[in-house]
């Protein structure tokens, strides 16, 4: 029987073509986009599952509340570590995790240097390898990490340093041209969905500052994960943290510190926090993106409900006579259903081709390692296999009961019109639907576009074009030689103006220090301090707005203030300010000389901090190099040249300042562009459908067309008449679809500090759009059929 | 007013033509009454088609009212078309999804005859039909001879000067049919509508003033009644 319907099936899809390929298009571009979504969101909770105690592990993480908002790091206290391992029971390991990074030197046996290169390292408790289970080549970490100066590589690092992991153990390295570290272990690569990509594990023991007291210091840094005892609770650990935070935050700070116990599978997706892979993806995004693959496959269905439905005119008088031969209800459902599923099956080949091909771009787009591979991943065959069966019964059953449930009399006589196959309201709602969710994407798409524009025209208070950002080797032998650096770096024909400074205007690395203006209490917020030199001013563009700008000073000698900085303090006029004393931190008293015009100290996502300036010799490790727009290439050349030549123990990096602010809004690009790619994918898919829907009309019709033209209607009026029913729809779901993008983009919208006002413009651009795509696709058919001889049509009534 | 010399109509088919119509000249006044006769296949309504301008000879010229039909562009045709010829069927292809009364004045809308008018017209055609009772029904509540009326009172509203008919009484009874006939002479001598019909019917062709003959495309015989009846 099986084999029977499929062979009808087959055969009736062979039969009707033009909606077979509209099917297979629509359904297949559908659940290819919902394919790729998949194995995206796969891969995103897949990050940190691969340890065996996966469950139990949780990292610790710093939290603050100030009087004017709140703070959050992955960091903690460098003392946390060893008193909650003391004070929890209920914990089996802790572990610190701390990153570093330097300079790796490695010589050959004649003692040259062969390799230099900088990497990332992390000073790791031998504890962590107990937490989290790594596949050891050779060595043991509780034993061979113990030693300061000892290290682990992975086995990518051995091979890099080495040539070959087996030769790595009982070599050694130089590090940050201080330390030698002998190798000691080899463990297998961490995979790439991990979010502490360690490659270089240096033991704990040989960090210098690991046994620092300070309580209200936190780096970013300094990690802390710990494994809860198995068959507790984490929600039990409230009470000892209580008591634990009670014990040992002592001394008054200017906020209220608070720490959390994150579980392992969040670390991915927190993006409050971060973390050490610096990949974050925020469920709320991953929700986004499974909400658009619904949609999709949403509109894909309806096509098929639409079409099938549609078909069933021409299809009641096999139905008829199937009926009258004694085939009862139920199989004929099963044959329309197997109808359906043979041709989801056939879009799922479709799909399969079209995924393996896009995947590339997918996963150059996040900049992830995605693959499509059903061995390594059954978890993607069951899921298509779902997709299967979830699309072929959603699409299939309505059509199948409709078409099953045609009078056999009616029928075979023929009087089965489109008015008694009910279905008409339906399609007429689900049409509405469909453009509905097309319109809502097009106008996101609109305004993301429309944002990302706005944030890169903006003017951000300073100059960032044609910047360069060399840095600068921070310990005290090189920091002797910045001056004359600078000054060889100035006569280079091209260069305008450089400074030191620790970081540029805007940036992602900040520090905030407490602080306290004309008097000795704090004041209750903190500000963003940068240090600069005197020419800061000018490489950035800086205005001044009361004062001066700051001089040259090798020590916090004076201080800049901003605007905001002055507002939040309540002072009306810049002038004011001038002379009054500033005490930062606990000590480094100096007079405010100037007041500098707010610049956007962060991404447009923030609103403006106070910011405090000052000249510190040894805090400005950045050089920020203002070139000649035209010289860049050999500026940049020159530059490298000169630095290599007063650092040769170090390694060159140097990035520009405009690439830089680029990249805070990289979530927005690969936002904006899968904004467009779907928006495209589901235009596409709702105007194929449109033209199946249009095409059967336009069949249902020809006998009235046919008429109406022997009555003296034009080919233009025709084309009108039959437009107008789609216009209709279309004008309907735009009203549906405005509310509904209003809500989506004024929440996202509401993410950034600095944005577009929400004009009724794209909604209206989706309006005209959706209506002249309408408008096309129908007048293309219906001029068609308008344009047949009504003799055709009237001849064999 | 119709003026046709040395029409030609075939399709060409693998190479072969097969010709539908060959070399039919012939004249139609105005206030003719004729019927066009012939067994299945001969070209009739063919001819008729083409008299209505709903198909194209493959040669000759066609004048419709002094007017070179086959060099109208499509615009003049249906031009041409909406004001002076109103079309029967013998299927009678009533727009289902409408009323009888909307029936009626789907060809007032295409001719942008203002809401007044067309209501003066339709409420007209009711009238002179005898149909006003059933302007409100939908065709397929209607019987054979009632929905044929319909389609007659639906050409006649556009006050056509020509009306073409392909074999109107074809599905219906006799006795609906006399009456059919009886309307087309009546309007052929009271308003001096041209009429042109097809028909298997001797009877029917009796109702006119002239017979052409078809057969294989080609004209055979052109009788006037009017005359051949005289003593």
């Amino acid at each position: 029987m099986f084999k029977l319907n499929l062979k009808i099936a087959l055969r009736n899809l062979w039969k009707n073509k033009g909606y077979t390929l509209i099917n297979i298009a629509g359904l297949s571009v559908g659940m290819a986009s919902c394919i790729l979504i998949f194995i995206f969101i796969r891969y995103q909770l897949s990050y940190d599952q691969h340890y065996a105690k996966r469950d139990r592990i949780y990292r610790v993480v710093s939290y603050w509340k100030y009087a004017a908002g709140e703070e959050f790091s992955k960091g903690v206290p460098m003392p946390l570590v060893p008193a909650m391992r003391n004070d929890f029971a209920m914990l089996d390991d802790v572990a610190a995790l701390q990153r570093g990074g330097g300079v790796v030197k490695i010589k050959d046996q004649s003692g040259n240097v062969r390799l230099k290169t900088t990497e990332t390292t992390y000073y790791v408790e031998p504890q962590f390898f107990k937490i989290f289970d790594y596949h050891w080549l050779q060595g043991d970490p509780q034993k061979d990490l113990l030693a300061p100066n000892s290290v682990a590589l992975s086995e990518e690092m051995a091979v890099k340093f080495f040539g070959d992991w087996h030769k790595a153990v009982g070599q050694t390295f130089n590090y940050n041209n201080k330390t030698d570290l002998k190798v000691t272990a080899v463990f297998a690569d961490v995979p790439e969905n991990s979010s502490n990509p360690i490659k270089i594990a240096i033991a704990y023991s040989g960090y210098v500052n690991r046994n620092q007291k300070n309580w209200g210091s936190v780096t970013d840094n300094s990690e802390c994960y710990i494994l809860l005892k198995e068959g507790q609770n984490v929600a039990d650990l409230e009470g000892p943290k209580a008591a634990f935070i009670k014990k040992y935050y002592v001394e008054p700070g200017t906020g209220k510190a608070d720490h959390f116990f994150q579980p392992l599978a969040d670390v991915h997706k927190d993006p409050h926090y971060g973390n050490f892979s610096r990949k974050t993806t925020a469920m709320k995004e991953i929700w986004g993106l499974a909400i658009i693959g619904i949609f999709l496959m949403l509109t894909a269905c309806i096509n098929f409900v639409n079409l099938a439905t549609a078909q069933a005119v021409s299809r009641s008088k096999e139905v008829g006579v199937r009926k009258v031969m004694g085939s009862r209800r139920r199989e004929l459902m099963l044959q329309f259903l197997t109808e359906t599923i043979t041709l989801t099956v056939l879009a799922l080949l479709i799909a399969c081709v079209i995924t393996e091909a896009t995947l590339p771009g997918l996963a150059g787009l996040f900049k992830e390692k995605l693959s499509f591979s059903l061995i390594q991943q059954p978890v993607i065959l069951i899921f298509m296999i779902c997709l299967v069966v979830f699309v072929g019964f959603l699409a299939g059953f309505y059509p199948a009961m409709v078409m099953s449930g045609l009078s056999p009399a009616l029928a075979i006589k023929n009087k089965v019109n489109v008015g008694n196959t009910g279905g008409g309201a339906l399609r007429k709602i689900l049409v509405v639907v469909q453009f509905a969710i097309t319109i809502i994407l097009i106008t996101g798409t609109l305004v993301v576009l429309k944002q990302m524009k706005f944030m890169r025209e903006k003017p951000l208070g300073f100059n960032s074009s044609a910047i360069a950002l060399p840095d600068m080797p921070g310990d005290s032998l090189s920091i002797l030689k910045y001056d004359i650096v600078k000054t060889r770096i100035l006569n280079i024909p091209g260069v305008l103006s450089a400074s030191f400074c620790n970081s540029p205007p805007s940036s992602e690395d900040n520090t905030f220090t407490n602080f306290a203006y004309a008097g000795t209490k704090d004041a209750d917020f903190q500000v963003n301090t940068k240090s600069a030199d005197q020419d800061y001013f000018k490489t950035f563009g800086l205005q001044m707005i009361a004062g001066r700008a700051l001089s040259k000073s090798d020590t916090i000698k004076e201080y800049v203030v901003n605007e905001t900085l002055l507002k939040k303090l309540n002072i009306v006029h810049p002038q004011e300010a001038i002379g009054k004393m500033i005490r930062l931190g606990d000590h480094n008293t100096a007079p405010i000389v100037g007041v500098v015009r707010d610049f956007n100290n962060m991404t447009l996502r923030e609103s403006i901090s106070p910011i405090l300036l000052f000249s510190r010799k040894s805090n400005s490790q950045t050089l920020a190099v203002k070139m000649d727009i035209r010289q860049i290439p050999e500026v940049m050349k020159n530059i490298e040249q000169i630095w290599n030549s007063y650092f040769p123990d170090n390694v060159y990096r140097s990035v520009f300042m405009d690439e830089n602010i680029n990249q805070y809004y990289e979530s927005e690009q690969i936002m904006g562009t899968l904004f467009k790619v779907f928006a495209s994918v589901i235009i596409f898919i709702a105007f194929i459908g449109l033209f199946g829907l249009i095409s059967f009309v336009a069949t249902q019709r020809t006998k009235e067309m046919a008429v109406r033209k022997v009555l003296g209607a034009t080919t233009f009026e025709l084309v009108k008449m039959l437009n107008t029913s789609f216009i209709m729809m279309v004008f309907i779901a735009n009203l549906v679809a405005w509310p509904v993008a209003y809500i989506f983009i004024s929440q996202w919208l509401s993410r950034y500090t600095y944005r577009i006002d929400l004009s009724i413009w794209p909604f209206v651009t989706a309006m005209l759009i959706s209506m002249l795509v309408t408008l096309l696709t129908v007048s293309l058919r219906s001029y068609r059929a308008a344009r047949t001889n009504p003799i055709d049509a009237l001849k064999y009534e | 007013m119709i003026k046709l010399q040395n029409i030609e109509k075939y399709y060409a088919a693998k190479g072969l033509k097969s010709y539908i119509l060959r070399h039919v000249s012939t004249t139609i006044n105005q206030g003719e009454f004729v019927s066009i006769m012939g067994p299945s296949g001969a070209g009739k309504s063919t001819l008729l088609n083409i008299l209505g301008m709903l198909e194209e000879p493959t040669y000759g010229t066609y004048e419709f009212m002094g007017e070179d039909v086959t060099s109208l562009n499509e615009r003049k045709r249906i031009e041409l078309y909406r004001n002076h010829i109103g079309f029967v069927f013998q299927a009678y292809h009533l727009i289902d999804e409408m009323t009888v009364a909307e029936n009626i004045e789907a060809p007032l809308l295409y001719k942008k005859i203002g809401s007044a008018e067309r209501r003066s017209r339709v409420a007209d055609m009711l009238d002179r039909f005898n149909i006003v009772g059933k302007k409100d029904l939908f065709p397929n509540q209607l019987s054979g001879g009632q929905q044929q009326l319909v389609g007659i009172a639906r050409a006649l509203a556009a006050q056509p000067s020509i009306i073409l008919a392909d074999e109107p009484t074809g599905n219906l009874q006799s006795a609906q049919a006399l009456q059919i006939m009886d309307l087309f002479k009546k309007l052929n001598e009271e308003e001096n509508i041209t009429v042109i019909q097809v028909t298997h019917s001797e009877v029917n062709a009796g109702y006119g003033s002239r017979i052409l003959h078809l057969l294989d495309g080609v004209i055979k015989e052109d009788v006037n009644l009017s005359e051949s009846l005289k003593p």
